[in-house]
């Protein structure tokens, strides 16, 4: 019954309830933009970071990424290969080799992160074969180099160019290898492709004097969500030598921002919703002073107090939630050309690049947030409505009717 | 009109509830966005401050060219000319040169990327705050000391210690690769991951002879100015002084074009904030307005019956409207002020956990406000241009009203 | 002198879709100084009849001359300050503003016309002592009763000395001795100043002391008085 009045209370004054309705529906909407715009950034870091470099797991022997020394390799690998082929969740792997190295072109020299890999294994582990943008992936044979574009355009080099790789081996000389450009890729992150590049593996490891050694299992399993379960069983399968890292080991920026980005989520719903109660506040008081003399008649037959302020409350609930679950529907909808095609933030293409967003933004809504505004909002539209309905039962009945 | 404002005044008092309310709200919209900006610009100031007082400067001077691509090869001298300009500039507090090539650090089996700066240390510490930042050890004094400061987290990635002996290869400028053994003497710590890691200072005449950088040539001049408002001003009157075809004036925001960008990235998101508050501070406006005008339709169509010209009340509808807002502007502006006033002098500072991300990015753990007066002018108009097109739709209404209509209106 | 003079005046309006003729030609000559009531049962016209008098309607055929002037010929805007300068109106209620007390009431039209301070205050103190309602000076409505309201509605009517003042149902909200009351006031002024009046009501009170009498029926007009 109270159910019915509320509802057709709202009917009552159209416009006004629905520029409420209206107003709950922008509020809505904007909690969702600023969410999909953030969350939306971070994942793109995460996924950019995973996706090109870091993959879900790496392996290497103890201490390894504290102190990326070449003598600091895999020991006894094949066993721990045996172990990477056995487990179940894990779907690609891949070897690699990494150190710190000098690039030099005629033109210019630089520093650069030398990358040996297993150009057949390595594409299913990581994106660069598809982020070549001139030339060709490697192919496996010997003397081949895949530099980032950047890299290419500090060192003023092109395709079919000659480079000089410089690192120190394993036995503390100076190896070097000249290379020849097969290859230039380009990565949404510009840092990247200034310090990232690819030889074969083999071609590492003689360059280093390693032989067969490698410095890096990285592995991508079913579901990234799981990395760390499984992280923890390679743990406790190898022993002490190796040290075995989870992506959010190896990214505890990202992580550490993304938890940081939850909790400004908060600040700025709760924000929005303080500018919607006002609104609401003011609406639902007209609605109560417009109806005095009925509440007062209400109360007169007999209508406990109790029941008129859960009536007001209703009102306000209703249209609240009505313009949450519409809102949330219409923001869903207006997500899903964004989040398919992208923001294409070109204007500053220049600073996402470096912060490994790249320049399209595909928006991403997170679950916290939904959930937070199925609550919130609903939550002040009864918030807003309490001092209303307060001032509603504070009536005389007789005072009410002769109300004019 | 003085009967406008006369019954303009008392209409707005004549729901006083409402007015509260209405009025609460505008002082939220003003407030909230003027210290939600003075800590954004505030930081950005903050950090702009700090990142070109550290080392790069508030302007540079290199070839052109330079900037995309920093080649060893493009370098320049510095001659007398260009040197008097800059010293006759009393806007200019003082300026230094400098080398850069990158190179290879090498200590017994360990070696690492370096980013190699020739600095004066004269003119650097005049110029720049880089070697405030010395944590132990100290500064090469000599011109041609082979004697190096390195970043603190390379000492360490290096595991050398002051006082240690190292080996620096870099590609010198007629392509040899030259290599020279070097002295630790200090360290640095900056707080910038990009120093820290990977800088290597030495004397500038020793980098150019580590680099066959003959006849004193160099590939930037670092400028410090006695303030970043004047740095467009500067900037052109160098442009117009200098009259070498070949050489370019860059500012902070040229050289350092990703904190420029990752500036404007969060100016964006944060003005997107501060729209989007204020517009639905605008439907909160638009419902109480709307409801005013309609409660009082009969007077209005009697008013008019009388002969009261039709503008006239839509008039009065906007500076009803004007009042409340302008009321609630002016507390919004003292509030925000306040807030900014106090944050400005008591800046905030994270902890730890959070200062880890910013440093990251290359920004300063601290958020500072502003106390620019143009935020408080710019947020001011904002809140009102929003209140005049709220009432908009209302006015309208009147507008429209017929004196028939309104007095038979229920 | 003529005031009013209305030539064949149909008003057609649509009640829910469904048109009514409300008026089917009136044809009238009211004088000046008159003092006449247009009566009939609810929902005959006469409110219609008196809007389009006041120059608050269009008719949907015919034409009124105010003193000659055709009221078609005139722009809304026209109309309005005609009404400013010509015409002075009480309705049933709302007449005063709120906010405003009874001397600003009053002056309300004077402001409007630009009058100066020293000869509105004048003109409406002395009306204010005329109607003996000078206690309710510096009173605001909320603080009045319908009585003293509608007797200041009097005042405002008539503080600028119009040509014409039309009274539309002003004793519907009043009790009869209140009525009585504020119906002997104008017809004081209108004896007094020669201001023309011209009522609509279905009130007894008010038909009683009518000088013409025109009584509207399906929309026709029937002259008591001829």
């Amino acid at each position: 019954m109270l159910f019915k009045l509320a509802w057709r209370n709202i009917w009552r004054n159209k416009r006004r309830s629905f520029i409420v309705f209206i107003s709950v529906i922008v509020g809505v909407n904007a909690m969702l933009f600023m969410d999909g715009m953030s969350n939306g950034m971070l994942s793109q870091i995460l996924f950019n970071e995973i996706s090109l470099n870091v993959s879900h797991i790496q392996i290497h022997k103890n201490g390894f990424t504290d102190n990326k020394m070449v003598q600091n390799y895999i020991p006894d690998y094949e066993n721990v290969e045996k172990i990477i082929i056995t487990n179940k969740s894990i779907r690609y792997y891949s070897k690699r080799i990494v150190t710190f190295g000098l690039l030099s072109s005629a033109a210019n020299s630089t520093g650069i992160y030398l990358n040996g890999i297993e150009p057949e294994k390595k594409q299913n582990v990581s994106r660069i074969k598809s982020s070549i943008i001139e030339g060709k992936y490697l192919s496996g044979n010997s003397g081949e180099i895949v530099i980032g574009k950047k890299l290419a355009e500090k060192l003023q080099v092109e395709l079919g160019d000659k480079v000089v790789a410089l690192a120190n081996t394993s036995d503390g000389s100076i190896g070097s290898d000249v290379f020849r450009i097969v290859g230039i890729y380009k990565s949404p992150s510009s840092e990247f492709d200034k310090s990232y590049v690819y030889i074969p593996i083999t071609n590492a490891q003689t360059m280093l004097n390693l032989q067969n050694k490698i410095h890096e299992f990285a592995i991508i399993t079913n579901n990234y969500n799981s990395a760390n379960i499984i992280r923890d069983k390679l743990r406790e399968t190898l022993s002490g030598s190796y040290e075995v890292l989870s992506y959010e080991d190896l990214l505890p920026f990202v992580i550490i921002q993304l938890d940081m980005y939850k909790e400004s989520l908060f600040v700025i719903n709760l924000i929005i919703s303080l500018a919607l109660i006002f609104g609401i506040i003011n609406s639902m008081l007209m609605s109560v002073f417009e109806r005095i003399r009925e509440i007062g008649v209400l109360m007169s037959i007999g209508m406990r107090n109790g029941k008129i302020f859960l009536m007001i409350l209703i009102e306000a609930f209703t249209i609240g939630t009505a313009g949450t679950i519409i809102g949330v529907i219409s923001g869903y909808l207006i997500n899903i050309p964004f989040s398919t095609f992208g923001i294409n933030l070109s204007v500053f293409a220049q600073s996402l690049e470096s912060f490994a967003v790249g320049a399209i933004l595909y928006p991403k809504l997170s679950v916290e947030n939904f959930v937070m505004i199925l609550l919130m909002i609903p939550l002040i539209s009864i918030l807003g409505a309490l001092y209303p309905a307060y001032k509603a039962i504070k009536l005389e009945p007789v005072y009410a009717i002769r109300y004019i | 009109m003085n009967l406008l404002f006369k019954l303009a005044w008392r209409n707005i008092w004549r729901n006083k509830r409402r007015s509260y309310i209405t009025l609460a709200a505008i002082i939220f919209a003003t407030f909230a966005t003027i210290a939600m900006r003075g800590i954004q610009l505030g930081t950005y100031g903050v950090n702009i401050k700090n990142a070109v007082e550290m080392f790069t400067g508030y302007l540079q001077i290199q070839r052109i060219g330079y900037q995309e691509n920093p080649s060893l090869n493009l370098a320049f001298s510095l001659e007398d000319s260009l040197q008097n300009i800059l010293e006759t500039n009393d806007k200019i507090i003082s300026f230094t040169p400098r080398v850069y090539a990158a190179g290879l650090i090498s200590y017994k089996d360990n070696s690492y990327g370096s980013a190699i700066f020739g600095i004066d240390p004269s003119k650097e510490k005049k110029t720049s705050k880089i070697m405030d930042k010395l944590k132990n050890g100290y500064f090469f004094t000599s011109d041609t000391s082979l004697e190096i400061v390195i970043g603190e987290k390379l000492l360490n990635n290096l595991k050398v210690n002051i006082g240690e002996t190292v080996v620096i290869l870099a590609q010198a400028f007629d392509g040899s690769l030259g290599n020279l053994k070097f002295k630790i003497t200090g360290t640095v710590k900056t707080g910038s991951p990009e120093l820290d890691n990977m800088a290597v200072f030495m004397s500038i005449r020793t980098s150019q002879e580590l680099l066959a950088l003959y006849g004193n040539r160099i590939h930037s001049i670092a400028i410090k100015l006695n303030s970043l408002e004047n740095m467009g001003e500067v900037q052109d009157s160098l442009k117009s002084n200098i009259k070498s075809k070949n050489l370019a004036v860059l500012n902070w925001e040229e050289v350092m074009p990703d904190l420029k960008q990752s500036i404007d990235l969060d100016n964006i998101s944060g003005l997107l904030m501060l729209i989007i508050l204020i517009i639905i501070v605008a439907f909160g406006i638009l419902n109480t307005v709307l409801m005013s005008v309609t409660e009082r339709f009969n007077e209005f169509g009697v008013t008019l019956s009388i002969g009261m010209p039709q503008i006239k009340l839509v008039l009065l509808v906007l500076i009803e409207t004007v009042f409340i807002a302008i009321i609630g502007i002016i507390i919004g502006d003292i509030l925000g002020y306040a807030i900014n006033n106090y944050f400005y002098f008591n800046p905030i500072e994270f902890g730890s956990e959070f200062a880890y991300i910013y440093e990251e990015y290359g920004f300063l753990p601290v958020m500072q406000s502003s106390i620019n007066p143009y935020i408080i002018v710019n947020n001011t108009i904002l809140v009102l241009t929003i209140s005049v097109i709220a009432c908009l739709y209302p006015m309208y209404k009147v507008y429209r009203l017929e004196p028939l209509k309104g007095i038979r209106h229920t | 002198m003529e005031i009013i003079k209305t030539e064949n005046l149909k008003k057609t309006y649509k009640d829910n879709g469904v048109p009514v003729n409300a008026l089917r030609g009136i044809n009238l000559i009211i004088n000046k100084g008159e003092h006449v009531v247009i009566a009939g049962p609810s929902g005959s016209g006469k409110t219609t009849l008196l809007n389009l008098l006041g120059a608050l309607d269009k008719p949907t055929e015919g034409r009124i001359f105010f003193k000659g002037e055709d009221f078609s010929l005139k722009t809304k805007k026209e109309l309005s300050d005609f009404r400013l300068r010509n015409l002075g109106f009480v309705f049933q209620a709302y007449n005063l503003i709120p906010v405003l007390s009874a001397t600003e009431n009053i002056e309300f039209s004077l402001m409007l016309l630009g009058i100066p301070e020293k000869e509105r205050r004048a003109k409406s103190l002395k009306l204010l002592e005329e109607l003996e309602i000078a206690d309710l000076a510096y009173k605001r409505p909320g603080e009045m009763s319908g009585g003293q309201q509608q007797r200041v509605a009097v005042a405002r009517a008539i503080v600028n000395n119009p040509k014409l003042v039309l009274a539309d149902e002003p004793t519907a909200n009043l009790d009869s001795k209140t009525g009585a009351l504020l119906l002997d006031l104008m017809d004081k002024m209108n004896v007094e100043k020669n201001i023309t009046f011209i009522f609509s009501s279905h009130d007894q009170l008010v038909i009683e002391r009518a000088k013409r009498l025109l009584l509207l029926k399906d929309g026709l007009i029937n002259d008591q008085n001829n």
